[in-house]
């Protein structure tokens, strides 16, 4: 009796193991926004739309950022111009999870990435080996797309090996040295040109209580920038010519970067908690008038602009002396890369995919130009600012013509390794008892 | 009940179910770990083997050697102030004439049912350098002591272990309120019969008799400690630089930061193993006297009792 007792216990155990572990039957499964596609009915051929290749009826999974206004707008403003253009697809969307990329990995080791995706280079580097990536060269070609594409942005839209992996909207950006101009009067400080300039000012503003630039260190994409500003005094190639594997770590540019910044944080140019404040409280910092400059993407002057007003603006790089400072005008960091909105190759949908992720980034330019205040997309599209652009973005257009070189954001490097290593390297030397020597022995060791 | 123990069909069936979930999710991933250690694989397709190239870049990797000597400190930080003060709180509370025991036994444990993440955003705004509660307090109190706590290089690895130590401590601190209140009384009568004092009694009594409920506190805490994540993810992201990695952390940076996964699963592998040597070297340190006395007489006699 024990026996039967004993057998049917574990067969009950068993059953209730595999029932728990089991998924939902399909009737009861909820849309679900990662599987590639999910509707397939050709529908008659009719005259499409021009740029419209395909009016096959499919619901789209889609993979993409979609937390502020700078991702929601674009978005909700593509999406709904798709409502006219592609009336046959619907889009499923996936908010895109701030995780390094570590969730589409997965979904690309699982072989369940979503028909389009936004990319990261680094990401398409791996996809590219292994496949999940579909070329988008004559999806390009085809739509109209190449011949959009700005002649200054050409080198966001093709990888290095010549392939089109991504359409990109966003187009060259740029590292922004923003400043009070309110504080630099009220304490009479001029905006300083040269390093020595910029030691007297730090002086001043400590000795008067305001930090003289918020940084928020927790994020190595800023401390490489600072970095990288500091090297393209020296060398325009800046952190850019180190990921191409065209120089070395311990080339003069990046070594009197390293020491630089290592004199101008010994001096106390940022606030005490540099390495661990986030971007929220020193942007709060700065436009709360606690500190007088800010190093951040040329992205934040709608939103500095409308806390600061005319109060808040930005300045060149300081150099070494007034000769490179004047000469380092038109040497810039920031930059763009060929990255994008990408496709999933093993779609059911994969060329009309191609064609939607086309379109959503040719959308996304419109609407950045004509709701986010910024001219600085990939794409030339015929559209009108529905505001003026803030009077320091028309000032940084003015000088977009005469840049002469950029470099890369930290996203933007495909070297994974270098990219960790300078991020880990640059936040030490937010603190003041880590040697400029050990920076770029760890970055040069980075790059063998 | 001897004879169903005699059925190995039954057994069988009973273990079945927890070991295919244990072999699935537990074993499986250990033995791909070690396997994937010896590939250079960036967590997509199949890899190329390499050997030993990935153990050979690590252990000349100065961060691999920060790192374990930063477990080192987490693990022992951790371990002394968990057990020594949940130690000392568990004997006072356990002592009937101490008042307001039921307030101290909720508020000794609030920490550990806390969210890790609220912790240390507790800590972060705490710990701020510039405006921070603790320095603050120096300041206010005119003892010239104000730090950057997290954004030292040599001393921020304690800073962590602390937080990480003031929010467990709770958990050990409940562990051995258990194994005291499973102490028989009569063991304390008969001391007090004989003249111990309250302190004689715990020395002679309470900690020989927990000496189970140690081994597992110790084990706890060293592995936790070896193994710490989190804290430092969420308080200083490994930094300032790299100066709070663990192998942990290593092993993150390594697999989902730069794509190197093989090189991640050797950080992992080292990992498992050193756990495991430290489990084995507490289950020796822990012996019962029966078992020792059995060792050395299975090594005169070559026989097992």
């Amino acid at each position: 009796m024990k026996r039967i007792m004993a057998f049917a216990m574990s067969i009950i155990l068993c059953l209730f193991m595999f029932i728990g572990c089991s998924s939902k039957t399909e009737d009861e499964t909820t849309p679900d926004t990662t599987s590639p596609s999910e509707t397939t009915t050709e529908s008659a051929t009719e005259t499409l739309p021009e740029g419209v290749l395909s009016n096959e009826e499919a619901t789209l999974s889609i993979y993409a950022q979609y937390s502020d206004d700078d991702t929601k707008v674009p978005y909700d403003y593509a999406v709904e111009q798709l409502k006219t253009a592609y009336p046959n697809v619907t889009l499923n969307l996936e908010v895109q999870a701030q995780d390094d990329g570590q969730k589409l990995m997965t979904y690309a080791a699982t072989g369940n990435l979503p028909d389009i995706y936004q990319v990261a280079l680094a990401q398409i580097e791996n996809f590219k080996q292994s496949g999940n990536i579909m070329v988008l060269n004559d999806v390009a070609e085809a739509t109209g797309f190449k011949d959009k594409v700005f002649e200054s942005a050409q080198n966001i839209l093709y990888n290095e090996d010549g392939n089109i992996y991504a359409f990109p909207y966003a187009g060259n950006e740029y590292v922004m040295w923003y400043y009070n101009k309110a504080i630099f009067e009220k304490y009479n400080v001029e905006v300083p040109k040269t390093f020595d300039e910029l030691l007297t000012a730090i002086d001043t503003f400590n000795s008067n209580g305001i930090t003289p630039m918020a940084i928020f260190g927790s994020e190595g994409w800023i401390t490489s920038a600072m970095f990288d500003v500091l090297a393209t005094r020296w060398d325009a190639g800046g952190i850019a010519k180190l990921d191409n594997g065209e120089g070395s770590a311990t080339e003069d540019a990046y070594v009197n970067a390293a020491k630089m910044m290592n004199t101008l944080v010994k001096a106390g140019m940022f606030q005490g908690s540099a390495p661990t404040t986030n971007y929220d409280q020193a942007s709060q910092m700065f436009l709360n008038g606690e500190a007088a400059m800010f190093l951040n993407g040329q992205w934040y002057m709608t939103d500095a602009t409308t806390a600061l007003g005319q109060d808040v603006d930005w300045m060149y790089y300081p150099s070494y002396d007034e000769a490179s400072y004047e000469a380092g005008k038109t040497a810039w960091s920031g930059g763009g890369a060929a990255a994008g909105y990408a496709v999933n190759p093993d779609s059911k949908h994969a060329q009309l995919a191609a064609e939607v992720a086309a379109f959503l980034s040719e959308k996304y330019c419109e609407a950045k130009v004509m709701y986010r205040g910024t001219p600085l997309v990939a794409l030339d599209v015929d559209v009108e600012p529905q505001t003026e652009f803030p009077a320091m973005m028309q000032k940084l257009q003015a000088d977009l013509p005469g840049i002469t070189s950029i470099t890369k954001f930290d996203w933007h490097l495909s070297n994974a390794t270098f990219k960790t290593a300078l991020e880990d390297q640059t936040k030490y030397l937010l603190v003041k008892d880590y040697t400029p020597e050990e920076v770029i022995k760890e970055l040069d060791n980075s790059l063998n | 009940m001897k004879k169903f123990y005699s059925n190995k069909l039954a057994i069988v069936l009973f273990a079945f179910p927890a070991l295919l979930v244990f072999t699935v999710m537990v074993f499986y991933p250990i033995v791909q770990a070690f396997v994937k250690s010896f590939y250079e694989w960036n967590g997509l397709g199949s890899g190329t083997f390499i050997g030993f190239d990935n153990y050979t870049k690590l252990f000349g990797d100065t961060v691999f050697k920060l790192s374990n000597k930063n477990a080192l400190i987490f693990a022992l930080v951790i371990t002394v102030f968990q057990m020594t003060l949940a130690s000392i709180f568990a004997l006072v509370v356990s002592n009937k004439k101490v008042k307001g025991r039921n307030f101290l036994r909720v508020a000794y444990f609030i920490p550990v049912v806390l969210s890790v993440t609220v912790v240390c955003q507790l800590w972060l705004a705490i710990l701020n350098a510039d405006t921070g509660l603790l320095n603050a307090i120096f300041k206010a109190l005119g003892i010239n002591y104000e730090q950057n706590w997290l954004s030292d290089r040599h001393h921020a690895i304690y800073v962590i272990a602390f937080v990480n130590a003031w929010q467990w401590m709770g958990y050990q601190f409940a562990l051995m309120m258990a194994g005291i209140k499973s102490i028989p009384n009569d063991y304390y009568e008969a001391a007090r019969i004989d003249g111990a004092s309250t302190l004689q009694a715990h020395s002679k009594v309470t900690i020989p008799l927990l000496k189970e409920t140690y081994k597992i506190c110790l084990t706890i805490s060293l592995t936790g400690g070896v193994k710490a994540f989190t804290e430092m993810f969420i308080m200083t992201k490994g930094g300032p630089g790299n100066a709070t990695y663990t192998l942990t952390y290593l092993m993150y940076k390594a697999a989902f930061r730069e794509y190197r996964y093989g090189y991640g699963m050797a950080s992992a592998s080292i990992l498992v193993i050193q756990c495991l040597v430290i489990i084995l070297v507490i289950n020796w340190l822990f012996r019962d006297k029966e078992d020792r006395r059995e060792s050395r007489w299975s090594k005169k006699t070559g026989q097992v009792k």
